[in-house]
């Protein structure tokens, strides 16, 4: 199967700067494995009767079950463009009335699941690629579905690991303003430039008026930004809106996980200084109602801090935890911190979803 | 003593007895799990606890903005390192010990 099928290659499509150079470098190689059959008289007309398939897919990335339709209309857009480029491309290569030797296809997959790690992208990429019976995928370097947070492993590599001839795209990001060394645009060097500049005459006592001090900081901050601006911000710039509201939400969190660390600690020392160490020590497994690397991250670590329970492994939302104390579990499935995640990292109506405890019971009636 | 001071004094204090609970917890909790329990949630405490205090006694500076920092960077960082400790035990397979160790939702829930 892998050497017949396997001809075909996918190319999963997001909004990137290298796209329209990504496909063109997919339509060569597709063309390219396509004339190399033939010059090595493999072609028969078995195979130019059924030309290889370039499949274009279209990972959505709306974060709702119910998609916005505005979203699923610029989906469809990006991917009729992605297919007239690549017709184009395929045209300058083939002669006129050369028999069709790559044929193209466009889908969008995912909209059913919640998709935000690169693994999840990689699943229903490989759920679409299973389908298709198609081996080869031509990636995007500059297309980073779910985000580069270094606690996941990247989309590239999820996608090698579930079996896939992976191949990157030799396209380097179009530097817009030429940076050194790295391919960061200015918003983005700004923003991490200014952030460590503070940070560094903050911690060197703030004596804004010492020249010294502004040089080094100068240098320092030049330095981090130009070489850790792409890592620190994922290459795209926040929108300084909603990180304001999120970093005021953030304020009214710190408190409540404050407290509950304090209640933690209470509790944990209470057990660990009782002669007869009443623990009750279990895995909990859950599904998070929280999207995104921060928020995960955030939500893991919250629940490492707080009452007996201990984050051992995440992937995507789903939350697998060891829990010390039996109240811990309890605490845990009713969700609060869960809410109050979700209510610093997307505001107050999404406070409003229903507990694990409660999904879970609705999906236990499911199946 | 400033009413300061003796605050500091017990932001040290508590801060040294959550240190002392997590010592205790790391030697008597059995298994690796649950003795990261210990290490991730009284150690971090503590420490902050005992920085907490300093940053009283030093009040609004430089040196106290630092131990902010320091502060904040632990309760990330701390975490973190617990969750990839126990995430490397799974992987390792190391099972939770305890009477009642299992995989939870999947196993029918009192």
């Amino acid at each position: 199967m892998a050497g017949e099928g396997g001809r075909d290659v996918l190319v999963p499509v997001g909004d990137s700067e290298t796209l329209r150079r990504t496909v063109t470098y997919a339509v060569e190689r597709a063309y390219a494995s396509v004339t190399e059959d033939a010059d090595e008289g493999e072609v028969t007309v078995d195979t130019v009767g059924t030309p290889l398939t370039l499949h274009f897919v279209y990972p959505a990335r709306w974060r709702t079950v119910e998609a916005d339709p505005a979203d699923v209309e610029s989906a469809r857009t990006l991917l009729d463009r992605v297919v007239a480029w690549a017709r184009e491309d395929l045209d300058g290569l083939t002669a006129e009335d050369a028999p069709e030797t790559v044929v193209f296809e466009s889908s969008i997959v995912g909209t059913n699941e919640y998709v935000f790690s690169p693994g999840d992208f990689a699943d229903v990429i490989a759920g679409y690629a299973a389908a298709n019976d198609v081996q080869r995928v031509v990636v995007d370097p500059s297309f980073r579905p779910g985000g580069s947070a270094p606690i996941l492993r990247s989309f590239e590599a999820e996608l090698a690991d579930r079996g896939f001839d992976v191949l990157e795209a030799p396209v380097t990001r179009r530097t817009r303003r030429s940076l050194p060394f790295t391919a960061i645009g200015l918003p983005e060097f700004f923003v991490v430039f200014s952030a460590s500049f503070l940070f560094y005459l903050a911690l060197g006592g703030w004596h804004v008026t010492d020249p010294y001090e502004l040089i080094t900081g100068v240098a320092t901050a030049g330095v981090v930004a130009v070489t850790l601006a792409s890592v620190a911000l994922k290459g795209e710039v926040p929108n300084l809106r909603f990180v304001a509201a999120t970093l005021a939400r953030l304020a009214a969190y710190t408190p409540i996980l404050l407290w509950e660390i304090a209640k933690a600690n209470v509790a944990l020392a209470y057990v660990v200084l009782h002669p007869r160490l009443p623990i009750d020590p279990r895995m909990v497994e859950f599904d998070a109602a929280v999207w995104g690397d921060m928020p995960v991250t955030t939500l893991a670590n919250s629940i490492t801090l707080t009452p007996g329970t201990l984050t051992v492994d995440v992937s995507r939302q789903h939350f697998l935890v060891h829990a010390l104390i039996p109240d811990a579990e309890t605490d845990l499935l009713d969700g609060k911190l869960e809410r109050l995640v979700r209510f610093v990292f997307y505001g107050r109506e999404s406070a409003r979803i229903a507990s694990p405890r409660e999904r879970l019971d609705d999906r236990e009636g499911e199946s | 003593m400033t009413p300061i001071e003796i605050l500091a004094a017990v932001f040290v204090v508590v801060g040294t007895f959550f240190g002392f609970v997590a010592t205790v917890g790391l030697v008597r909790l059995p298994g690796l799990y649950a003795r990261l329990h210990a290490a991730s949630k009284s150690d971090t405490l503590g420490s902050v606890l005992s920085l907490a205090g300093i940053a009283i006694v030093l009040g609004v500076s430089t040196e106290s903005l630092k131990l902010v920092f320091l502060l904040l960077f632990l309760f990330v960082t701390s975490p973190t390192a617990a969750h990839a400790i126990a995430r490397a035990a799974k992987e390792e397979g190391i099972e939770p010990t305890g009477e009642d160790a299992r995989i939870g939702d999947e196993g029918g829930e009192s």
